[in-house]
């Protein structure tokens, strides 16, 4: 494998790799800037204890390289393999394993930056030629996706003066100020000479290393620790996305870099096979030395069918040839020749077939699959691919999920409007009680309730103002056993539609890439129930990488949070409105004695909560505010973020 | 001095031991810090190549009565890997410098560059630092004599000792007088005892509060 970045700094670059994971795996309990110093230093020096118990801040003294729970233990199979990727002599791994679970591992960081950026008597000048080429490459990429979500951006433009500045608005608790946010010595980063170039080098290397195949040895092999899922865990997306803000880069050139990275796996996958066909067999170990980054799995029918079957390379190659001539003028040495000789030019062609057969696989495998076990009586559970992202060679999924409708459309149209780049399906699942139940509840409304609230005044008024109080009179409830019957049958789907959604990331469908879930109302549930069920079997971690649930109907006490907070990677948002009172009609009971996710917010560690009361006054309103929410959560930040609500519009 | 078997994945629950020391190995490329290390935890000599960034080994020990586990840093004497040592300073309780005696400039390059860098970036203040000359097998090639390496250990206030980690001589006499030497340390003790391992953060500096992040 040639990058152009050198041993030494390869070496960093496996250190910021492992660092990050492990930093990104405290953070999961302890978000950067949720809480007070303190409670992110209790959280790191526990570190050496089990993460696995959030809440019990155990003593433990246990070795912290020991502990297989570390996201950065060899059991995990997330360091290793990028580490061989990296050709980083096996001989230091043990150091750098040790180092990103130490305790003061966050003053390291500064330390392995710096040796990224400060070496330079080795690179000559064809590398740093490479590295300006990929820089060039990047941004022409990131520009051509940038197009798509300019509102996007000018949303973030406009928020972020009034974000820096901390939000009212977000209950989280007390939502730190972002300047030690990082909770690096920043000092020891600003007088890096932090090079541009140097760092898309870095990422690019990294992200080349994470969606690799694994390669495995034969000595990992016969230990039977060969558990390694392939593709790309969201893991080491979370702890891409902490090193790119260490790196104070865009998020959306990194997403440039997947795409990149994904189009060179491809062109590469091609390559191989190709080639398999002349070349003699040979032992896995042996082949992977050879082809250097393609496992030997990779190799067999099956992977390459989705390659060659389901795979849109039409469109990548169509997004390339149009790029092409961009380049070509941009990076003379590059030519006009597509993307392969870019993949050259930067240096490593990541030849993954896991990635690769990430198109195919996910095309075929969450649009086109029927469920092959139904469970339950659920009996509508399919997806649909929405947003123009598709075959596009993003290396992110979105699941979306409604939760409350009143025709089918409702099951998109929450999504429609918010620009991201990734790879959004939406689940439609069992619509018809959904809107059955969503039905039900407004016409409830729009009956009886509604008479008597007219004769009080504004309906409005009442309904965000004098119902959030939970003060509800006796009258209102006495009228929801209709709503009763419906909307347990619609929870009992629910909780079975989460545990379909659990089988299906579990089977790979999405492809092996990360995947984003955001839900709400039932569906949020749906969610959190699929979560649960992640959370039942071993190994489910690097899965899931954000959730968003919007108005949840999930009890606080009673449920297992904490269990399905660690299956996320990332950012997990709860987002509630005090004022969604359909939700607490008729999840009363339960809000009465647990407590109402969708209502209020939730102590858990590593959950972030927003009130978004003065955006949602109704269960229903979240049909609208969606987009909107989402987009102040920017989700592509790192860390917890919630941008101050306009001065409300509605 | 009595060791258990050493290992650097030890699989215990419990701490079973009273304190946790972290040492830490510094000095030139080649001056023989992998190979003190290796001697120590897995009592072996073999030629080793240039180590890269740093490794990292636990040997737990009786010493003084007590249970102690050692987490030893070997950092790698390379210039291109400077400025990484510099972060794994911090906490370390006790600091093992080393030098070749067959070859002068790893002992010079100690007050010129390793005894400043410990100034710079040791975190604890009392901190127990050790000078060690390795390679004394090769007498007839000595370029630094012992008279010098006491008087360098005097003036920087540090124990000494020479050692050849090829013959075994003096090897654990080093790090059993840089432990025992941390035991007599109060100051040092609180931080390591295992349930107070976390107290090494109280140490940590200041928030750097004006930079700001711009992330987005």
């Amino acid at each position: 494998m040639a990058t152009t970045l050198t041993p030494t700094q390869r070496y960093a670059a496996g250190a910021l790799l492992a660092l990050a994971l492990r930093q990104a795996q405290i953070h999961q309990s302890v978000p950067l800037g949720g809480g007070s110093a303190d409670d992110e230093e209790r959280a790191s020096s526990a570190s050496g204890g089990s993460s696995a118990s959030t809440a019990t801040s155990s003593a433990s003294g246990s070795d912290a390289v020991a502990d297989a729970d570390l996201w950065t233990h060899d059991s995990r199979g997330l360091l290793r393999p990028v580490f061989r990727f990296l050709e980083i002599e096996p001989q230091a791994w043990a150091g750098l394993e040790e180092t990103a679970a130490s305790p003061e591992a966050k003053h390291h960081i500064g330390a392995f930056l710096r040796i990224i950026f400060e070496e330079h008597g080795a690179s000559s000048s064809d590398r740093l030629e490479q590295e300006h080429a990929l820089a060039k490459a990047v941004d022409v990429m990131a520009m051509s996706l940038g197009s798509g979500i300019v509102p996007d951006e000018k949303i973030k433009e406009e928020g972020k003066d009034s974000t820096t500045s901390s939000s009212g608005t977000a209950e989280s608790p007390e939502a730190g100020s972002p300047e030690n946010l990082l909770g690096i010595d920043k000092l020891t980063l600003d007088d890096v000479p932090a090079k541009h170039h140097r760092k898309m080098a870095l990422l690019y290397a990294l992200l080349s290393a994470c969606v690799a195949d694994k390669p495995v040895s034969q000595e990992e092999e016969e230990r039977k620790s060969s558990h390694f899922r392939k593709g790309y865990d969201a893991r080491h997306r979370v702890a891409l996305r902490l090193i790119a803000t260490w790196l104070d880069i865009k998020w959306i050139k990194m997403e440039a870099i997947e795409v990149m990275v994904a189009c060179s796996a491809m062109a590469a996958a091609k390559e191989q096979e190709q080639e398999r066909e002349t070349a003699s067999p040979k032992s896995k170990w042996e082949k992977w030395k050879r082809g250097g980054i393609i496992g030997a799995a990779a190799l067999t029918g099956g992977a390459l069918l989705a390659i060659t079957g389901g795979l849109a390379a039409p469109a990548i190659a169509a997004g390339f040839g149009a790029l092409a001539p961009t380049l070509g003028t941009l990076v003379p040495f590059i030519g006009a020749s597509g993307f392969a000789a870019m993949a050259a030019a930067a240096g490593s062609v990541a030849g993954s077939v896991a990635v690769a057969a990430s198109f195919g696989a996910a095309g075929a495998g969450l649009t086109g699959s029927k469920m092959a076990r139904r469970i339950g009586k659920v009996k509508e559970f399919e997806f649909k691919p929405i947003g123009d992202n598709h075959n596009q060679g993003r290396l992110a999924v979105g699941i979306l999920v409604s939760g409350f409708a009143f025709d089918e459309d409702d099951f998109c149209k929450p999504w429609e409007g918010w620009k991201d780049n990734l790879e959004k399906y939406i689940l439609q699942w069992e619509s018809k009680h959904i809107i059955a139940v969503s039905t039900a509840i407004q016409d409830w409304l729009t009956s009886r309730l509604a008479m008597e609230l007219m004769k009080q005044g504004a309906m409005r008024t009442v309904l965000s103002g004098l119902l959030a109080a939970f003060a509800w009179p006796a009258t209102l409830l006495a009228a929801t056993d209709f709503i009763d019957s419906k909307w347990s049958v619609a929870i009992d789907r629910s909780d079975k539609a989460g545990k379909m959604l659990a089988e299906v990331l579990l089977k790979g469908l999405q492809g092996n890439r990360p995947v984003s879930l955001i839900g709400f109302s039932l569906g949020a549930r749906v969610i959190f129930k699929c979560l649960q069920e992640l959370a039942l079997s071993s190994d489910n971690e690097g899965l899931v990488e954000r959730v968003v649930l919007l108005g949840a109907p999930v009890s606080v006490k009673g449920e297992q949070w904490e269990p399905a907070r660690k299956m996320v990677s990332g950012r997990f948002v709860n987002v509630y409105s005090r004022d969604d009172w359909i939700l607490g009609v008729t999840f009363r009971a339960s809000l009465l004695t647990q407590g109402l996710a969708g209502i209020q917010a939730i102590d858990v560690p590593g959950v972030e909560n927003v009130d978004v009361t003065e955006l949602v006054d109704g269960h229903s309103s979240y049909l609208s505010a969606a987009q909107q929410i989402l987009e102040h959560l920017e989700l592509n930040t790192y860390y917890p973020v919630f941008a101050p609500l306009p001065v409300v519009s509605k | 001095m009595d060791s258990s078997s050493s290992s650097s994945s030890s699989l215990s629950q419990q701490p079973d031991f009273d304190y946790l020391f972290k040492l830490l190995l510094i000095g030139d490329s080649g001056v023989g810090k992998s190979s003190l290390l290796l001697r120590f935890t897995a009592d072996s000599f073999e030629d080793l190549s240039p180590t890269i960034g740093v490794d990292f080994k636990v040997k737990m020990v009786n010493i003084g009565g007590k249970k102690l586990k050692l987490a030893i840093w070997d950092t790698a004497g390379q210039e291109r890997f400077r400025t990484l040592t510099s972060s794994y300073y911090r906490g370390a309780q006790g600091i093992i410098m080393v030098y070749d005696v067959t070859r002068r400039e790893t002992f010079t390059n100690l007050s010129d560059i390793w005894a400043k860098e410990i100034d710079l970036y040791s975190t604890n203040q009392d901190c127990i630092k050790m000078l060690v000359g390795n390679k004394v097998d090769k007498e007839s090639e000595r370029a630094v004599t012992k008279k010098e390496g006491i008087e360098f250990a005097r003036e920087y206030g540090c124990l000494f000792l020479e050692c050849s980690a090829k013959t075994k001589v003096n090897v654990e006499q080093c790090f059993e007088e840089l432990v025992l030497k941390i035991l007599d340390t109060p100051s040092l003790l609180a931080d390591a005892s295992s349930g107070a391992k976390k107290n090494i953060f109280k140490q940590k500096p200041p928030e750097a509060d004006a930079a700001a992040s711009s992330c987005c």
